[in-house]
């Protein structure tokens, strides 16, 4: 009896397994058209081809401007809009905020699991991915026949620069410089204010359980170090390193800046064991800070390095 | 027979109260703030005392974390041994029961709605252990009597939906996500006082089985045979049950899932002074805090200031020890 069950269960099991197997044979067949179609329209009358180099180092080349672009991470949306391009977004993802406009696109799904059938769907002439996470995406995309653009910038320099090379690749590079120039603006404001002053010991936390921190390698610590603060994490290691809360405290921060995304509160962070001993906590300089202003790579990490260098030195900010 | 059995305990019991000894010094000593041996002993005579950072690492991070660690390891491997034996299967570990995927559901509930980490997240997590302990429960009552086979399959199909869950719930509050893997990776990580203090509750739960070894010892060799030699069967089980039940609920909740202390420290023991239960569930006990303390030491320091997930090491340590021993048990 149980064997007989066993066998009805493998056999139909084994039919499972020869649909899917054609199911996937049929979808491959079918992508191939999209590329053909795709590949054969020929390109209007056009200035000349556009190419950059992205974050990963690619270069990046359309024909013409951007007509159609999805976007893969809401800090990609948010470069789209902030440069003009926000008419060209046909898609975003679950996560898009920022704007209000964005909100209201179509999504491919989020940042982490994007669905590479709808992105394909709209037949986009422009994908702006992500570094990391999205970073197989791109060979699967492009085979599909589409441009593909990374935004992984480590550097807030970095991020001016990819601004430029979507404002660029969209044809919009003139709403783009104006995003830019206010980007670069506010880096001279900071670092003419904060430029004198000693470095001030700060600890940026990403997450609270386990401790985590920005190392090198991000633009996070970037911008703390313009902001005129002495990134602790970055004795860490690269990228975002969990961190010894023993060593925390032995090193003694004299600024204690929380991302939002840990969801930690001022008043839980100055609760925290050991805690009470810190310089940060007796001085009152432990803050939390929006994650979209210093963590999402985009146009108002401007704001973000400015709301950084008042946490680091409020003497120069009172100063101005 | 059994006077023999009992003065028999005693010197393993001795051996590893000492290891563990050893293990909560060598803890205490160690760190990645680097503290001198004198610096120690001056912070130990002192107490804790406020407006001193060293201190404040001493008796507000360190020791805490130590402790905490210490009676995570001693409630999962005497629940490990405790659920061996009752399911009379060697693969068993606290966590089959389906009492840490209903706290870790607990806990990502209280993440998800952003109760602030501590207490209410972990207060969910024990509701969400001994709430799945109760359905397990309840699924495997027959006429009055639990039934241990259905009681593990239905522990392991709760276990699935738990997780199903959780995963859902992950999905749909994706700026979560990281808090909840970060949760069910488990760690000692930022542990106090507070937690010190839900973890000290395991405390008469581990000392409640050891008024039943005899019943334990008898159970290994079937629930007919313990009734025939007079064993209150149904009131013992109910008993262990529940013990192991919420000793995993308690140490999940204040340190998320560590693998491998709960399943391979029986074992290990067993294999060391046999499966008489006078031996086996003091010195698991004190082997399992053992291990933790050891396993938190080496994840804290090794890679400073960074550290390694607790439960990583504790399979690096557990795994080639387990080998071993189960190839000399076979030479033997």
């Amino acid at each position: 009896m149980t064997t007989i069950r066993i066998g009805r269960l493998s056999a139909a099991l084994l039919l499972i397994a020869v649909l899917a197997l054609g199911l996937v044979a049929l979808s491959a067949c079918g992508s191939g058209d999209d590329e053909a179609t795709a590949s054969s329209s020929p390109s209007a009358a056009a200035p000349g081809p556009i190419t950059v180099t992205d974050d990963s180092g690619v270069e990046v080349t359309l024909d013409q401007p951007a007509e159609a672009i999805v976007s893969l991470a809401p800090a990609n949306t948010e470069i789209a809009f902030a440069v003009g391009a926000g008419d060209k977004m046909v898609a975003g993802t679950s996560y898009d905020d920022y704007p209000e406009e964005a909100k209201a696109l179509p999504k491919i799904g989020d940042f982490a699991n994007p669905n590479v059938e709808k992105i394909a769907s709209y037949a986009p002439d422009l994908v702006l991915a992500a570094g990391g996470i999205q970073d197989k995406l791109r060979t699967r995309l492009e085979d599909l026949g589409m441009t593909v653009y990374v935004v992984d910038p480590t550097t807030y320099d970095d991020v001016i620069a990819t601004i430029e090379n979507i404002g660029k690749l969209a044809g919009t590079e003139d709403s783009a410089a104006t995003v830019t120039d206010a980007m670069t603006a506010a880096q001279m404001e900071v670092q003419a204010a904060v430029g004198d002053l000693p470095q001030a010991t700060t600890f940026l936390e990403i997450y609270s359980e386990p401790l985590m921190t920005a190392g090198t390698g991000t633009f996070i610590d970037d911008m703390i170090t313009i902001a005129g603060g002495e990134n602790i994490g970055a004795t860490a290691g690269a990228g975002f390193p969990n961190f010894s809360t023993e060593v925390l405290v032995q090193t003694d921060p004299e600024v204690y800046i929380a991302d939002s995304g840990s969801m930690s509160e001022p008043g839980d962070i100055t609760k925290r064991a050991g805690f009470a001993e810190l310089t940060a906590v007796k001085d009152g300089k432990v803050y939390v800070i929006e994650d979209s202003l210093i963590a999402r790579p985009g146009p108002r990490l401007a704001e973000g390095l400015k709301a950084l260098a008042g946490y680091i030195h409020p003497e120069a900010d009172s100063a101005q | 027979m059994t006077k023999l059995a009992r003065t028999g305990a005693w010197p393993g019991i001795l051996l590893a109260s000492g290891i563990l000894l050893v293990c909560l010094v060598l803890a205490l000593a160690l760190g990645p703030a680097s503290l001198s041996i004198g610096r120690i002993w001056d912070l130990l005579m002192a107490g804790p005392v406020k407006g001193n950072l060293d201190n404040a690492i001493f008796w507000q991070i360190r020791m805490p974390r130590v402790l905490v660690a210490a009676l995570v390891g001693a409630a999962l491997a005497v629940a490990g041994v405790i659920l061996q034996d009752l399911f009379l299967n060697p693969l068993t570990d606290p966590y089959v029961t389906g009492v840490s995927s209903g706290a870790a559901l607990g806990a990502t509930i209280g993440i998800v709605l952003h109760l602030s980490n501590l207490p209410w997240i972990t207060v969910l997590a024990i509701v969400g252990g001994l709430g799945t302990l109760a359905l397990v429960w309840m699924a495997a009552r027959r006429r009055g009597r639990i039934d241990i086979f259905v009681l593990l399959l239905a522990g392991v199909t709760i276990s699935y939906l738990a997780s199903a869950v959780v995963t859902v719930m992950m999905i749909k509050a994706n700026e979560d996500m990281t808090a909840i893997i970060y949760w069910l990776m488990g760690s000692f990580s930022g542990r106090g006082w507070p937690d010190v203090r839900i973890a000290l509750v395991t405390i008469p739960f581990m000392i409640a089985p050891l008024f039943f070894t005899r019943e334990m010892d008898i159970l290994l060799q079937g629930e007919k045979r313990a009734l025939e030699l007079g064993v209150e069967v149904e009131r013992t089980k109910r008993l262990l049950l529940v013990t192991a039940g919420v000793l995993t609920a308690l140490a999940v909740s204040v340190s998320g899932i560590i693998a491998f202390v709960g399943l391979v420290i029986p074992h290990v023991v067993r294999l060391m002074i046999g499966p008489g239960h006078r031996g086996l569930l003091p010195v698991s006990l004190l082997a399992g805090a053992s291990l933790m303390v050891l396993a938190d030491l080496l994840s804290r320091t090794v890679i400073s200031p960074n550290e390694i997930p607790v439960g990583v090491v504790t399979t690096f340590i557990g795994a080639p020890l387990f080998v071993y021993l189960l190839r000399r048990g076979r030479r033997a």
